[in-house]
């Protein structure tokens, strides 16, 4: 009789254990969403997020600076078929090429000590022409010796092969630079 | 003339008139008053080459040899490709292997037809001639001549009882500096603005001649000028008409400055000016 009384006290006892400490309470349980009203949320997450991208189509994209341009990787395949099949060149070909490198770095180098002579001619000149300024007067040759800004950025365009056409009228028109700027 | 002591330093010096007017002037140097020169400003004015000059017979042969060597080096381009493509595919079709569908493209030989019809464009481009009219005529007042070359501004000035042919030069005025003299002096020789561009405030040459001796000796006047010479680039082509202070002007390149400026004045000259073979 006692031992019957007592399991009945001792086997819900059995299972008597403390877990450890949660700080926390159960999950609550979630409510079902209408389906219609989260289709309805969904579709307008696409919408704007379809909106941003046409947006920022429409914007010109800014063109890839050129030191990340690579060379397409179908031109890598092509090489083989672009290279050219020429005959080898002849000895008297490349000796005749490299006496005239020879005779170019020559004249090359002749120009070059012509041009420096002629700015050391022209400095010469110049440094004259100051010292008997400052001879004669001291003020003038301050007034001669300060920087001319106005000359500063100094913008000159080189000589072309033909000179420019009077009157002409480009087919295309005329190109006007509308680009921004920003003083 | 009293020289300061720096102008001795022997290493300063390059030129031989330099070393002469040293030594005279060593002579000289027991004055005690100072000499009075009138102080003039002249205007270098050029007009800068507008073509390349024509290429030099080494210059031609290191080029043609440059264009080879960089064709060996290169790879073909598309449109060279797309040549050969053609060739080919004319070739099959001569010998019948190929079926003329592929006549979708919009031309079968549109690569070569694309090229004919460029270098027919090039040919028919109506480019301005190196020599121009002005060239044939030999007309000194223009602006147009000798593209290649540096033409300079030289005018015919009376300077005492004769006429000179000079750069336009005249007289400093009082609370004026150098260039600004320089600058009037070429405002009062045109008519009209000259379009101009001077190159700073610093001369870049010298000159100076004594005046005859019955015109030094009266009291008063000075022994001499000095002439303080200021570039400047000419910036329109608009031809100039002469003005009241000088009685002609012509635009000359460099071989013929011989036959117009005075021996030792062109010499003074030709030392700021850029060397042209």
């Amino acid at each position: 009789e006692n031992m019957i009384g007592i399991r009945r006290f001792i086997q819900p006892l059995l299972g008597f254990h403390t877990s450890a400490v949660q700080c926390a309470e159960p999950m609550k349980k979630k409510k079902k969403m209408d389906p219609s009203i989260i289709r309805h949320r969904e579709q307008r997450k696409m919408k704007r997020i379809e909106r941003s991208i046409r947006k920022l189509e429409r914007v010109e994209r800014p063109l890839k600076p050129l030191d990340e341009t690579q060379i397409p990787l179908s031109l890598k395949y092509e090489i083989p078929i672009r290279q050219r099949q020429l005959q080898p060149i002849s000895q008297d070909i490349e000796l005749s090429q490299r006496e005239l490198l020879v005779a170019w770095s020559h004249h090359k180098q002749k120009e070059a000590e012509r041009d420096l002579a002629c700015i050391r001619k022209l400095l010469d000149a110049q440094g004259k022409a100051l010292k008997e300024l400052k001879l004669e007067s001291e003020e003038l040759y301050i007034e001669a010796t300060q920087l001319d800004l106005s000359l500063l950025p100094y913008k000159a365009v080189g000589p072309t092969r033909t000179p420019q056409i009077k009157g002409y009228d480009p087919p295309d028109g005329d190109y006007i630079d509308v680009s921004r700027k920003w003083e | 003339m009293a020289l300061p002591r720096t102008c001795i330093n022997l290493s300063r010096l390059t030129s031989t008139s330099d070393k002469i007017c040293m030594r005279l002037s060593s002579f000289a140097s027991t004055q005690t008053a100072k000499e009075k020169w009138d102080l003039l400003s002249a205007v270098c004015l050029e007009r800068k080459p507008v073509i390349a000059r024509n290429l030099l017979p080494i210059e031609k042969e290191v080029l043609s040899m440059a264009q080879k060597m960089e064709y060996r080096l290169s790879l073909k381009s598309d449109h060279e490709i797309q040549l050969e493509k053609d060739r080919q595919r004319q070739e099959r079709i001569k010998q019948g292997d190929a079926d003329d569908s592929d006549m979708d493209q919009a031309s079968l030989n549109s690569a070569q037809d694309f090229e004919d019809a460029s270098v027919e464009e090039l040919s028919k481009f109506p480019f301005a001639d190196r020599i121009t009219e002005a060239d044939k005529e030999k007309d000194q007042k223009s602006l147009d001549r000798m593209l290649d070359r540096h033409l300079l501004l030289v005018v015919r000035q009376k300077l005492g009882t004769s006429s000179v042919w000079i750069l336009p030069q005249g007289q400093r005025q009082e609370g004026e500096t150098m260039r600004q003299a320089a600058e009037r002096v070429l405002a009062e020789s045109f008519d009209g603005k000259v379009q101009s561009r001077f190159l700073g405030n610093a001369p870049c040459g010298f000159y100076k001649y004594k005046y005859p001796k019955h015109i030094r000796e009266q009291d008063g006047n000075s022994i001499g000028a000095k002439v303080f010479f200021f570039k400047a680039h000419v910036t329109s082509d608009s031809p100039l008409k002469k003005g009241s202070c000088i009685e002609d002007f012509a635009w000359l390149g460099r071989d013929e400055l011989d036959s117009y400026l005075p021996e030792k004045y062109r010499k003074s000259v030709t030392e700021f000016l850029i060397d042209e073979d």
